[in-house]
């Protein structure tokens, strides 16, 4: 349901009906001239005149008519200076365009007149086409200012229905993301500690991550980044917390798993539309670590007394091809390991000179801040060079093992 | 990205430059395009001067292959260098689109 007008519904000025609909307010104290000037604007379709003779009838008038233009004789503003400021006042329109029509002893005079407020001054005796033209362009003006701030303000509603909109969704997307206190849980009964960071380049973003228990020694943590960002990315990701929600994946065995969600997603996301994941599942009884990849990032592991370790990662993004095979990647993953997934966005983003950040560069970052819970570290080391907001989804998940 | 085309014969071999991104989309859809509407059973693309290839320009790849398969071209990836063979192995691109490392 859409509660505001679009920016469509804003009044079109068109044609000659433009001036007709308006209303002109007419001060004038001269019967005969204020007969003539009601005349001319009947030429140019303007019908809705309402006349005042003297300078209370004037404010009186404004208030009560709220007109377009006011056409008045200078009689009427040079007895009282202050005349057009209180009739803007009235009709509460800041920018009403008020014309000084009369009988001018100097240019001098034309000059207080303008110096009084008028929008323009016509010197009489003029010519009833030139009076005419300059009255309808005033007019003119008057409409399509008019349109502008209706288009301005139907565009600012529905700017702000977007953003409440938009503030609901990103809401309803971090509630996808297992929340503190099922973090909390896998920490305490796997003995583990679970540190991550969600970063979307606008208000929705392709990634999601996940942990989730298997059984008493098992658990699987996951992370999977959808082509592109931003709404139809963030869909995707939707999409995929639904599909994880089936009972009967196979979840503890990460190839079986990505090569299930694979002929699922196949179909269902359009043709340039993909994602790259990792599924891995750390079994705490056995001390392994067992994970499958399909287009993600090579994940970082740290072994108590071993060099970092660079996962290998080969397999085809999920949802190319319903034929793709994965397959399972196996190694020790003792009390004190560490298991560093990201996102491309981590190392595909670029510094304030246009240079990737690259993946040698994370490795570097991980070097200096490895150990428990050093995420947050690594982080602020990272954005110390990067700029943002970064260009793509930025998600990170770094796991240890209690030593 | 710019890229440059040439014909011989059946085979029509393009060289991407620069980098394929969701940046190159307009460029790499006319490539595509051509795919539909060129009189010839070949494609090559050279990606030897190419230097950086997002998942945005991996989805570009999967849909020219897409159209090559649907227009009857074959279409072949070569010499993919750095960060686009390091992409294109993680990827198992090589897998779909045939591939000259």
């Amino acid at each position: 349901m859409n509660a505001h007008a679009g920016p469509s519904a804003a009044p079109q000025p068109s044609g000659s009906q433009r001036s007709g609909g308006q209303r002109v307010l007419l001060g004038q104290p001269r019967v005969g001239v204020a007969a003539a000037l009601r005349r001319g604007l009947g030429t140019i379709g303007v019908r809705n005149v309402d006349l005042a003779s003297d300078r209370e009838e004037v404010t009186a008038l404004a208030e009560a008519t709220r007109p377009d233009l006011a056409l008045l004789d200078w009689s009427l503003v040079r007895e009282a200076p202050g005349l057009i400021e209180s009739l803007r006042a009235g009709c509460g329109v800041r920018d009403l365009p008020v014309v000084v029509i009369g009988r001018f002893a100097s240019a001098a005079e034309r000059g207080t007149a303008l110096a009084l407020g008028a929008t323009d001054v016509i010197a009489r005796p003029v010519l009833r086409a030139e009076l005419i033209a300059r009255l309808r362009v005033h007019l003119e003006n008057r409409s399509l200012n008019r349109s502008l701030q209706e288009v301005i303000r139907s565009l600012q509603a529905f700017h702000t229905g977007a953003v409440q909109r938009m503030a609901i969704a990103r809401d309803m997307q971090l509630g996808l993301l297992p929340d503190a206190a099922e973090i909390r849980e896998l920490e305490k009964r796997y003995a583990i500690r679970l540190d991550s960071h969600f970063e979307s380049s606008s208000e929705l973003g392709g990634d999601i991550w996940g942990a989730r228990a298997i059984d008493g020694t098992r658990f699987a943590v996951f992370l999977c980044d959808f082509t592109g960002h931003g709404v139809a990315a963030a869909l995707n990701t939707f999409r995929l917390h639904a599909l994880l929600a089936k009972i009967d994946l196979p979840g503890d065995d990460p190839a079986e798993m990505l090569g299930a969600i694979n002929r699922l997603l196949v179909g269902l996301l359009p043709e340039t539309q993909f994602a790259a994941m990792l599924y891995a599942v750390v079994d705490t009884a056995e001390h392994r670590l067992t994970y499958a990849t399909a287009g993600a990032p090579k994940p970082v592991i740290g072994i108590p007394g071993h060099n970092l370790r660079v996962g290998e990662s080969v397999g085809l993004p999920l949802g190319v091809s319903a034929d793709a095979r994965y397959r399972n990647r196996s190694l020790d993953f003792p009390p004190g390991a560490f298991l560093f997934l990201f996102s491309d966005a981590l190392f595909e983003a670029r510094d304030w000179e246009g240079r990737p950040f690259g993946y040698a560069g994370v490795l570097d970052l991980v070097h200096q801040c490895s150990g428990e819970g050093k995420l947050p570290a690594l982080l602020e080391r990272y954005f110390a060079v990067m700029p943002r907001p970064l260009a793509d989804d930025l998600t990170a998940v770094w796991l240890t093992r209690a030593g | 990205m710019n890229y440059t085309v040439r014909n011989q014969g059946a085979v029509r071999e393009i060289d991407l430059r620069g980098q394929l991104t969701f940046e190159a989309n307009d460029d790499f859809r006319q490539i595509i395009e051509g795919m539909e509407t060129g009189a010839f059973t070949d494609c090559v693309l050279n990606l030897e001067s190419l230097d950086f290839i997002d998942s945005a320009g991996l989805g570009l790849l999967v849909l020219a292959n897409n159209t090559a398969s649907r227009s009857r071209v074959k279409l072949r990836l070569r010499r993919p260098r750095g960060q686009v063979r390091e992409m294109i192995e993680i990827s198992e691109f090589h897998t779909i689109i045939a591939c000259d490392f």
